[in-house]
């Protein structure tokens, strides 16, 4: 086990390597302004399938925690002038805070009514933004920007230095839910995902793995709206929407539920697709609506998922 | 060489040619040599869904004029080209947009042809790349006069919701006085652009008519498809007249459900955003005399110039300019003079350029139209309201504006709302 956890940490420290040397070979602002999108929607959509995907809740509310990243980051940095780590640590905490309470109405109910009910606490926070205007500047946004003071010599308006802060937070995140999945809990949160019943018997307080699973994804959801404030230097009500969980779930499902990789994978591909369609064609949403489809009908697994099964089924085959 | 060989290999050069593509897509994004290259002008909007007529119309305004500029042999030889993409609506994705046209496309030039809460979202990008940008949309009225959310290579070429207020209700008070119209109502879209004209007109109608009675007000939403219940709630008000900012779409389904309930009949209309020929023309069955403002007729102001320019945007795209075409061709007279100027695309020296520039336009209260340098947003633009007819020239008479009492009231406003 502890051999285990050096490789990982060796693994991650050769991946942040490698991100840190990608500009090299991109040298273009384009690759990094893609790299920090991509960080965002990368831990935003894992922590989703860390539900979705580990635990067999499926939220449709998950864009609560995203948008309540960006906002209490973003307000706290220009209302209340507090350093960087201080408002990362505290929007961590309040994100924890909310999860707690939201998970512990939510995750009583089950399948589509767990979904609704999330779904409802999103909008809330969607219509609490929409109304509050004199603090949230309402439908158009925080405006007058995110300050980004410098902390620890590192200076987040600088692009150089906010591409490698988005990437650090991206392995570093990523890191953290790796090993969750593959710890004594997260063997517990696949179990109840299976048969909560069956884990019930074994002696596990279901309700009380399913919270922390919710808690810990609530958490991560909102540092990928952080880093999306950061990115954009303000929040807008879009990050509540519903839309917002929309387009992770369809990152899970185009990169792959069942392989922890599969929404980062998922994210690379949506982003890339909006990038490129957006360029050649003013019906994205029509181009969308084709390739989930194609990916519904042909790529239930999604493509990270495919690409494994078929590595293992041509190994199996040699073998 | 075998079928599973060939095959392999076919898959291979794919991947490749895929790799290389995104990789030139991601990382060399635009590599010319410097003399050669067109000056790239960035335009993020909005071109689908509901409102993709802002987008649409604004673009070709745009283009009219990159034509006319390059026909003109460009700057030095480099002609100007368009670069226009889809924010869908969304502010994220219009500061996304815009980032990329900068640092992918190598757009040198940002017109932000985004409505407010797109416009607002350029803004933050333009505060960091710094870059030149014109606002051609936009109305709110703080995204120029508030010093915290000013940025130095930033202007707008719009009309703006403070100056509209002024006049609207100096015109309405003035109607209301001549025909003792006492009584009145709201119906304006439930979001910020529809709160914030509302209660604009509503304080200066106040002010410069005080013997009015509010008797009620009716918020639908955005893009409302319904309007069955805002309109039973004006009839049962019984109002002698009605506001609205309603616009497009909406206000053309609003106009043709509140036909049927024979509205207008009883109450007098003011809707500031109906003189426009794509509202006009949409409307199946446009009532006579509904008060609007003046958004774009080629009839306002009357000069040749105007009426020439409305026509050949007709002849080249088979319908009539909007308000957002107007608003984007004054951006691209005061960006091309500029570029003349200082020869250069570099964003402080286009900045300093513009900022209190005048130019001859067909849009001006009296043929010109200026870059006000301390908020870095026009006036002296065509301004005025009148009363529609149900066939062209829709409206024949339109009162304009009286500028020295717009700038007077304004510079109040500013105070009182320590912009100033």
């Amino acid at each position: 086990m502890r051999s285990t956890v050096w490789l990982d940490i060796v693994i991650a420290a050769a991946a942040m390597a490698v991100l840190l040397l990608l500009p090299l070979v991109f040298p273009g602002k384009a690759f990094s302004d893609f790299m920090i999108r991509l960080s965002a929607f990368a831990i935003f959509a894992t922590s989703l399938n860390l539900l979705v995907g580990y635990t067999g809740l499926v939220s449709f509310g998950h864009g609560l925690f995203y948008g309540l990243g960006a906002y209490s980051f973003a307000l706290m940095m220009q209302k209340l002038g507090t350093s960087i780590p201080v408002a990362f640590i505290a929007t961590v905490g309040v994100s924890a805070a909310v999860a707690t309470v939201v998970g512990a109405i939510c995750i009583r109910l089950k399948e589509i009514y767990f979904s609704f009910l999330t779904l409802a606490f999103q909008m809330l926070l969607h219509s609490v933004i929409i109304a509050w205007t004199p603090l949230t500047g309402g439908d158009q946004g925080l405006t007058g920007g995110v300050p980004r003071p410098p902390f620890l010599g590192i200076r987040l308006d600088d692009p150089q230095h906010l591409y490698i802060f988005c990437s650090a937070v991206l392995v570093v995140s990523l890191y953290i839910m790796w090993h969750l999945v593959r710890s004594p809990f997260g063997y517990t949160m696949r179990m109840i995902r299976d048969n909560p019943r069956r884990a019930e018997f074994l002696g596990v307080r279901v309700w009380r793995v399913r919270l922390l699973a919710f808690v810990v994804a609530g958490v991560f959801g909102s540092i990928g709206g952080l880093l999306m404030s950061l990115f954009v230097s303000s929040a807008y009500p879009d990050f509540a929407y519903w839309t917002v969980s929309g387009e992770a779930v369809f990152m899970i499902l185009m990169g792959g539920i069942s392989v922890f990789f599969g929404p980062l994978v998922g994210a690379v591909m949506l982003l890339l697709l909006n990038d490129v369609v957006t360029r050649v064609t003013e019906h994205y949403s029509l181009m969308l609506g084709i390739i989930i489809l194609c990916f519904a009908l042909g790529l239930r697994k999604g493509l990270l998922g495919f690409v494994l099964w078929a590595w293992e089924r041509r190994r199996a085959g040699a073998q | 060489m075998t079928d599973t060989q060939r095959t392999r290999r076919n898959r291979r050069g794919f991947i490749k040619a895929a790799g290389a593509l995104t990789a030139s897509g991601l990382a060399f994004p635009y590599v010319a040599r410097a003399q050669d290259k067109p000056i790239r002008i960035g335009v993020p909007t909005i071109l689908s869904g509901r409102v993709a007529q802002l987008g649409i119309s604004s673009r070709n305004a745009l283009q009219i004029e990159v034509d006319k500029f390059n026909a003109a042999g460009g700057l030095n030889g480099r002609k100007l080209e368009i670069i226009a993409r889809d924010s869908k609506g969304k502010p994220d994705e219009a500061a996304n947009n815009t980032r990329q046209l900068i640092n992918g496309d190598g757009c040198e030039i940002i017109i932000s042809a985004e409505s407010s809460a797109g416009a607002f979202a350029v803004q933050e990008v333009i505060r960091e790349l710094k870059v030149l940008c014109i606002h051609t949309n936009s109305e709110t009225s703080s995204l120029s006069a508030d010093p915290k959310i000013r940025v130095p290579t930033a202007f707008r070429t719009a009309r703006q919701g403070i100056h509209d207020a002024i006049v609207s209700a100096a015109y309405a008070g003035n109607v209301a006085k001549a025909k003792g119209l006492k009584t009145w109502m709201t119906c304006s879209p439930d979001y910020a652009y529809g709160r914030d004209n509302t209660s604009l007109f509503l304080e200066y109608m106040k002010r410069f008519h005080p013997e009015i009675e509010m008797v009620g007000e009716a918020w639908p939403k955005l893009f409302q498809a319904d309007y069955t219940e805002n309109i039973t709630k004006i009839l049962q008000a019984k109002p002698q007249a009605l506001y609205s900012c309603l616009w497009a779409g909406d206000l053309v389904s609003f106009l043709d459900q509140s036909g049927i309930y024979n509205l207008f009949a009883q109450t007098t209309l003011f809707a500031i955003n109906m003189a426009d020929y794509t509202t006009l023309t949409a409307v199946k069955n446009l009532p006579a005399g509904i008060h609007s403002s003046s958004r774009y007729l080629k009839t306002f102001p009357a000069v040749p110039e105007n009426a020439a320019w409305g026509d050949a945007y007709k002849a080249k795209f088979g319908d009539y300019p909007t308000n957002w075409s107007w608003e984007n061709s004054l951006a691209m007279t005061f960006l091309t003079t500029a570029l003349r100027k200082v020869n250069s695309t570099d964003g402080a020296k286009l900045a300093d350029a513009i900022r209190g520039m005048k130019v001859k336009s067909p849009f001006g209260a009296d043929g010109t139209v200026t870059m006000r340098a301390e908020d870095q947003t026009t006036i002296g633009y065509a301004i005025g309201w009148g009363t529609t007819i149900s066939k062209e020239p829709y409206v024949p008479s339109v009162t304009p504006g009286d500028w020295k009492s717009i700038l007077e009231h304004e510079a109040e406003w500013k105070k009182k709302m320590g912009f100033a």
